[in-house]
């Protein structure tokens, strides 16, 4: 008897530890989950009631940006088998690299966002491109089911592993002017992307930051009023002769005129 | 340094430089493969010669496309050199062999066979007054291509269009 109430002791010891366990187990997914954004439950709220949700998204300022270190270019091929790469150093502007997968539930609202700029409400010539695992880890079928076109789509599975990423969602921010990390982490919400960038891009302004590529060239009347702004200003108007040259000596007078082909 | 490759051309692409190749979707006939390279961002609306991209270039940057004809170009005069041109020198860019002629930049053009594929190298320079700075540019993309005989992956294997 005396054995029997040692051993219904013992179990009974034995099951509170596991299940202690597992409750503790079950509050750290709970914490995992609510640093995500997607915590249940919260007393503090209301049902039905969103609130902004702190993401672990990390931004450097650029005085700090190599820490994240540099961002090499993005290659693979594209769902449809042709290839494809994006360097993210040769522009002044910010690239977004969305790491999406084809199947994870929670990437299916960046699919859509990432794809329609306008409504991501990103600040102007910010670049967005999304980069999945490549053929070897996806179907590109599902990939290219998923892709409108508007922006680029690039299979590599290799990016994945240059720019560690622990699984997706998962996006990078990458400041062309100085070819490096500025942004990192999960969002869990759309519009924590576009805060993303407009914080980068303030900083960077306090940085004064930029190695001066220069604005695009206007193109149409723009360009044609740009021009005639310049000729002007250097006084020469409409029918000055050196509007129409006639050999290539007027155009390159000390010589570096080139045959023509 | 990346490295893409897609119906037999491989790019191994200099630092600054991005890229892509791919064959355009064809509505009638067959088309053939196009590899556009740039140091600045490649729009992705842009023709195969690079309208809609030139015009965002600024004066440091290069833009080129390698354009494969059909099959049935090999052995034509056009198309008789056989090889890439091996270095290309500055006085090979001229404002007057621009597809879109734009003040300030210039441009080259060559067509030629190799591994039995007849290509067309297209090449923009920015700024022509900055030409010989930015020609070795050029010529070491021109040498990071490799152009393999055509597989089966390419448009001239498909069923012809009838």
């Amino acid at each position: 008897m005396v054995a029997l109430v040692i051993v219904s002791t013992f179990v009974v010891l034995l099951l509170g530890i596991l299940v202690a366990g597992l409750l503790r187990s079950h509050a750290d997914i709970l914490r995992a989950l609510h640093d995500l954004g997607a915590g249940v439950g919260d007393p503090a709220v209301a049902p039905g009631v969103t609130t902004a949700v702190a993401a672990p998204v990390t931004l450097a300022t650029p005085a700090s940006a190599p820490a994240l270190g540099a961002a090499p270019t993005v290659a693979g091929v594209t769902p449809t088998g042709d290839a494809r790469a994006i360097a993210v150093d040769n522009t002044d502007d910010f690239t977004l690299l969305g790491f999406l997968s084809s199947g994870c539930t929670g990437c299916a609202a960046f699919w859509d966002a990432l794809q329609e700029p306008g409504r991501l409400q990103l600040p102007d010539r910010t670049r967005v491109v999304i980069v999945t695992k490549g053929p070897d880890r996806e179907v590109p079928s599902e990939v290219q089911a998923r892709t409108t076109g508007q922006v680029p789509v690039v299979m590599s599975t290799d990016a994945w592993v240059d720019y560690q990423v622990p699984g997706s969602p998962f996006f990078v921010l990458v400041d062309g002017a100085t070819g490096h990390k500025v942004g990192q982490g999960v969002a869990s919400q759309v519009g924590q992307l576009a805060e993303l960038v407009r914080r980068a891009e303030h900083d960077r302004g306090r940085a004064g930051g930029g190695r001066g590529r220069g604005e695009a060239s206007p193109d149409g009347p723009a360009r044609e009023a740009a021009a005639d702004e310049v000729l002007a200003a250097a006084g020469i108007f409409p029918g000055d002769p050196s509007l129409y040259p006639r050999t290539l000596d007027d155009l390159f007078p000390h010589g570096g005129a080139v045959r023509a082909e | 340094m990346a490295t893409i490759g897609a119906h037999g051309i491989t790019a191994r692409l200099p630092s600054g430089f991005e890229g892509r190749i791919f064959v355009r979707p064809a509505s009638v006939g067959v088309t053939y493969p196009v590899g556009q390279f740039a140091t600045f961002p490649i729009p992705d609306d842009i023709g195969d010669f690079g309208s809609g991209a030139v015009t965002v270039m600024g004066p440091s940057d290069v833009f080129a496309t390698l354009f494969e004809y059909g099959p049935e170009s090999v052995g034509s005069a056009l198309f008789a050199q056989q090889g890439r041109p091996s270095a290309l020198a500055a006085s090979d860019f001229s404002p007057m062999t621009l597809r879109r002629g734009i003040p300030g930049q210039s441009g080259t053009q060559w067509f030629f066979t190799e591994s039995g594929r007849p290509f067309s190298f297209y090449a923009v320079l920015g700024s022509h007054a900055l030409r010989t700075a930015l020609v070795p540019h050029v010529n070491t993309l021109l040498a990071s291509l490799t152009l393999s005989p055509a597989v089966s992956d390419l448009p001239a294997a498909r069923p012809r269009w009838n």
